[in-house]
C-alpha cells in the first residue's frame, strides 16, 4: 500500500511541476466553462446592445411610440447615423441605410416608412433589412424585435379590430358593432365604457412582427406588415458551409503554426540548431527561414480548407479569389506571428502546447470561431477586437459572403497585418533577450 | 592554427571559463579532458561561433571567430555532444539538409554523402529514418554530418556518449584515420581512456580553467610517480580494501583499485602485506599512472565526481 502511494505521490510532483498539463487540467476548463455558461446559462442575462440600423420617416404617434419603445429595450443599440468615406456624419436615408448593411456595419437595418401607418391603416408596415452572416443572430434580431414590440404596444391590436370591422361591414354598422364590441369588454372587465371608448378611437397603435406578403387576408399577420429584404448572401451557395469554414479554418491554422513555430524549442534542445549555426547561417536567417517557411505552410492550409469548402460544399470561392488570398495572406502573416511570439515566450515545447491551446480555443471563442460574437457578454465582445480570429473572420465573411472588393477589405487585411508586426516586434525582443538559441 | 587567447565566458554569475589561453597546431589530436560542467562544450561553442566570448580572442589561421564570422564557421565541422540530427527522417535527408547550408552543389553533396555514409558503414541504412538506429549508428552518423564540407578542423564534443565498446572502438579508429590524412582534431571527453588512446595533446580543464596541457608523457611527468599499482576487484581483494589506504590514495574504479603510492612507501612493503593478508600476486598489477590519477593529484577530485 505504501508503494502505491508513493507511486501517487511521484505521479502528483510530476503532474505539479508539469505547468502546461496544470493548466490544460485547470485553467482552459475554468475559461471555456465561464466562457460558455456566460453565454448559454440563461440565467437571465441576455444579448445586450445588438446593433441595428434604424430609420423613421413616419410622422404617425405609433412609429414614435416604437422608436421610443426600441430605444429603451436593451438588447438594441439602435444607430442611427452613418460616417462616409470622407469622415462626415449623416443620417441614414433609405438608399444609405442598406449600403451599411451591405458594407457589413451591422447584420440588420429596420425602417419605419413613411406611410407606415396612417389614418386608414389596417395594421402597420415595416421594412426590415438583413445580411444573414449569422443565422443565430438574426433570428436572434427577429424575435427581440418580435417580442419588443409585442410586449409593449397592444393597443394595436384593438385598433385594428376596429377598422377592419369598419372596412367589412360600413362605417355605420361597423361602428355599431365596435361600440357593442367596447360595451361587452367594459363590461366583462369591469371597465369604464368612456375610457374604453377613447382608447378604441387612438390613432396610434402598435405592431406585431409577421410576413404578410404570402398571406395579405390574415388578420393577424396584417396588423404588422413587415417587408424583409435579404441584402447580402444571397448569391452564395452553401450559406451554412460559408459562414463555419473560415472559423475552423483559422482554428487550425493556429494549431499547426503553433506546432511548427515551436518545433525551434525541440531543434535548440536536440542541439540541431547548434549544428545548424556551426555552418554559414545567422541566427535571423533561421528565425527568418522558420518564420517563411510557417507563412507559407499556413497559406497553403487555408487555401486547401477553402479548396476542401470548394469540393464538399461548393462554396464558391473563386469569384472573389484574389481577395480571399488577400485575407489567407494576412491571416497566415498573424497566425505565424502568434506561433513565433508563442516559441518566444516558452522554455519547451511542451509549454508552448499548453499556452498555445490555452490562447487559441480563447481567441477562437471570443474571436467568432465557433459562434459569432454579438452573444458574448460585452465585455468579452470588446476584447475579441484585440484576437486575430476576430479579424480574419470578418475578412472571411467580407470576401466569401458579401463579395467585398479589395478596397473594401483593406481595413481587415492592415488590422490583421498590423497585428502581425506587434507580436513579431515583441518575439523579436524576447529571442534576443531570452537567448533562445 | 587556432590560438585561444586569455577567453573567458560567463553566464550570469556563473563563470564558464576564465581567462584560459591555449594554441593547438595544425593536424593535432587535441584533447579536452575534464569533468562534467568543467567548460568544455562551452570552449567548443565559442570555437564554432555559437557565442562570443566575454574578453579574450580566439583565432582560426588567424581569423577571428564569432557570431557573424561565417567564413571561419566554413573551415569547421562539429559533432556536437546531442545527437543533433532530426530523428523521424532518413539518414541520407539529415545528411542533405545540413550539406546544404554550404552551398554544395546538389550531384557533388550526393556523393560526398554516399563516400560519408560508406566510412561510417552506413550506407546500407541510408533511407532508414534515424529513430530506428541504435546509438552507435547516430553516433556514427552525427559524425559524418560534420565532415560533409570537408572541413580543415573536426570539433568532437564527447562523440562517444552511450556507445557500447565496440561502436566507441570503430568511432576511434574512424577519427584516428581522419586524423592521419590531415585534419586538426579537437576532442572533449571526461574519459581519460580516450584521451590517453586519441590525443597528441592533451588539456586538462577544471572549473573553467586550464589547470595544464602537453603531451601524455609530458604530463604524467608531474606526477610524484611514475608507477601505479592496480588490484584486481573480488571477493579477496574488496574485503581487504582498507589495507590498501595505508599505502597509498585508492581510486575505487568499476573493476580494479588503483593505488597511487605514498611518496615514503616502498612497493615490496606492499607486496609483503598482501602476502600477509591472502590476496595473490596475480590480483596484483604495476601500471604508468593514468590522467585520472593526474587529474586526483592536481585537483584533489576524481574525473567523474
Amino acid at each position: 500500500m505504501k508503494n502505491i502511494l508513493n507511486l501517487i505521490k511521484k505521479d502528483y510532483i510530476l503532474f505539479w511541476n508539469d505547468k502546461p498539463a496544470v493548466g490544460l487540467t485547470f485553467i482552459v476548463p475554468i475559461f471555456l466553462i465561464f466562457l460558455f455558461g456566460s453565454i448559454f446559462s440563461g440565467s437571465g442575462t441576455r444579448p445586450t446592445g445588438i446593433r441595428v440600423a434604424f430609420l423613421n420617416n413616419s410622422n404617425s404617434k405609433i412609429a414614435m411610440k416604437l422608436e421610443s419603445v426600441l430605444d429603451t429595450t436593451k438588447a438594441f443599440e439602435l444607430i442611427r447615423n452613418f460616417t462616409d468615406e470622407k469622415g462626415k456624419t449623416s443620417a441614414f436615408d433609405t438608399n444609405s441605410i442598406k449600403d451599411f448593411v451591405r458594407k457589413g456595419n451591422v447584420s440588420a437595418a429596420l425602417v419605419i416608412p413613411g406611410d407606415a401607418y396612417t389614418d386608414t391603416s389596417m395594421g402597420m408596415k415595416l421594412k426590415f433589412y438583413y445580411d444573414p452572416k449569422n443565422e443565430m443572430e438574426m433570428q436572434l434580431i427577429e424575435g427581440l424585435l418580435t417580442q419588443s414590440i409585442m410586449s409593449q404596444m397592444p393597443s394595436l391590436f384593438m385598433t385594428s379590430v376596429q377598422r377592419r370591422s369598419e372596412s367589412l361591414l360600413g362605417n355605420e354598422k361597423g361602428r355599431s358593432f365596435n361600440k357593442k364590441i367596447t360595451g361587452l369588454v367594459s363590461e366583462y372587465f369591469n371597465i369604464d365604457t368612456s375610457k374604453m371608448n377613447k382608447w378604441m378611437s387612438l390613432q396610434d397603435t402598435s405592431s406585431t412582427f409577421g410576413d404578410t406578403a404570402s398571406n395579405k387576408s390574415n388578420f393577424f399577420n396584417d396588423l404588422l406588415r413587415i417587408d424583409k429584404e435579404q441584402l447580402v448572401g444571397k448569391e452564395v451557395n452553401n450559406p451554412g458551409a460559408t459562414r463555419s469554414v473560415g472559423g475552423w479554418a483559422i482554428m487550425f491554422l493556429l494549431f499547426s503554426l503553433t506546432g511548427a513555430s515551436t518545433s525551434l524549442l525541440d531543434e535548440n534542445k536536440s542541439r540541431v540548431i547548434l549544428r545548424i549555426l556551426s555552418a554559414p547561417v545567422s541566427r535571423e536567417q533561421i528565425l527568418f527561414g522558420k518564420y517563411l517557411y510557417n507563412f507559407s505552410l499556413g497559406c497553403i492550409q487555408l487555401l486547401v480548407m477553402f479548396f476542401a469548402g470548394y469540393v464538399l460544399f461548393h462554396i464558391d470561392i473563386f469569384s472573389n479569389f484574389f481577395n480571399l488570398l488577400l485575407i489567407i495572406i494576412s491571416a497566415s502573416l498573424a497566425s505565424t506571428a502568434f506561433g513565433m511570439f508563442l516559441a518566444s515566450i516558452s522554455r519547451t515545447q511542451s509549454q508552448a502546447s499548453g499556452l498555445g491551446t490555452l490562447l487559441i480555443l480563447t481567441m477562437s471563442g471570443i474571436g467568432g470561431a465557433w459562434f459569432p460574437t454579438f452573444i458574448l457578454p460585452p465585455f468579452i465582445q470588446i476584447l475579441s477586437k484585440f484576437s486575430l480570429v476576430y479579424w480574419a473572420m470578418e475578412g472571411f465573411m467580407d470576401v466569401l459572403w458579401r463579395g467585398a472588393g479589395t478596397f473594401d477589405i483593406l481595413p481587415r487585411v492592415g488590422v490583421l497585418i498590423g497585428i502581425a508586426v506587434i507580436i513579431n516586434i515583441f518575439s523579436i525582443i524576447r529571442f534576443r533577450k531570452g537567448n533562445l538559441f | 592554427m587556432i590560438s585561444i587567447k586569455n577567453v573567458t565566458k560567463k553566464f550570469d554569475s556563473v563563470t564558464a571559463l576564465n581567462d584560459i589561453s591555449i594554441d593547438i597546431k595544425e593536424k593535432e589530436f587535441f584533447g579536452l579532458l575534464g569533468p562534467n560542467g568543467a567548460g568544455k562544450s562551452t570552449l567548443i561553442n565559442l570555437l564554432v561561433g555559437y557565442f562570443n566570448s566575454d574578453s579574450g580572442e580566439i583565432l582560426i589561421d588567424g581569423e577571428k571567430t564569432g557570431k557573424n564570422n561565417f567564413e571561419v564557421r566554413k573551415k569547421i565541422g562539429l559533432v556536437p555532444q546531442s545527437i543533433a540530427l532530426y530523428d523521424d527522417i532518413s539518414a541520407q535527408d539529415n545528411l542533405e539538409i545540413i550539406g546544404s547550408f554550404y552551398n554544395i552543389r546538389k550531384n557533388l553533396l550526393r556523393a560526398i554523402i554516399a563516400e560519408n555514409l560508406n566510412k561510417v558503414e552506413l550506407y546500407d541504412r541510408r533511407k532508414d529514418k534515424v529513430k530506428g538506429f541504435s546509438g552507435g549508428m547516430k553516433r556514427r552518423l552525427n559524425i559524418a554530418a560534420g565532415l560533409l564540407h570537408d572541413p580543415e578542423i573536426l570539433l568532437c564534443d564527447e562523440p562517444t556518449v552511450g556507445v557500447d565498446p565496440q561502436s566507441r572502438n570503430a568511432i576511434f579508429d574512424y577519427l584516428e584515420k581522419l586524423n592521419s590524412e590531415g585534419k586538426t582534431i579537437i576532442y572533449t571527453t571526461h574519459y581519460m581512456e580516450e584521451a590517453e588512446r586519441l590525443c597528441s595533446r592533451i588539456a586538462i580543464i577544471d572549473h573553467g580553467k586550464i589547470i595544464t596541457s602537453g603531451s601524455l608523457e609530458d604530463l604524467l611527468e608531474l606526477l610524484p610517480y611514475k608507477q601505479t599499482i592496480h588490484i584486481s576487484k573480488n571477493q579477496a581483494t574488496e574485503s581487504k580494501k582498507e589495507i590498501f589506504n595505508k599505502f597509498g590514495t585508492v581510486i575505487d574504479d568499476q573493476d580494479a583499485y588503483e593505488l597511487t603510492p605514498f611518496d615514503h612507501i616502498k612497493f615490496s612493503e606492499f607486496f609483503k602485506a598482501a602476502e600477509d593478508n591472502g590476496i595473490p600476486y596475480n590480483y596484483i598489477d604495476i601500471h604508468k599512472p593514468s590522467l585520472e590519477a593526474l587529474f586526483l593529484h592536481l585537483t584533489g577530485r576524481r574525473l567523474r565526481d
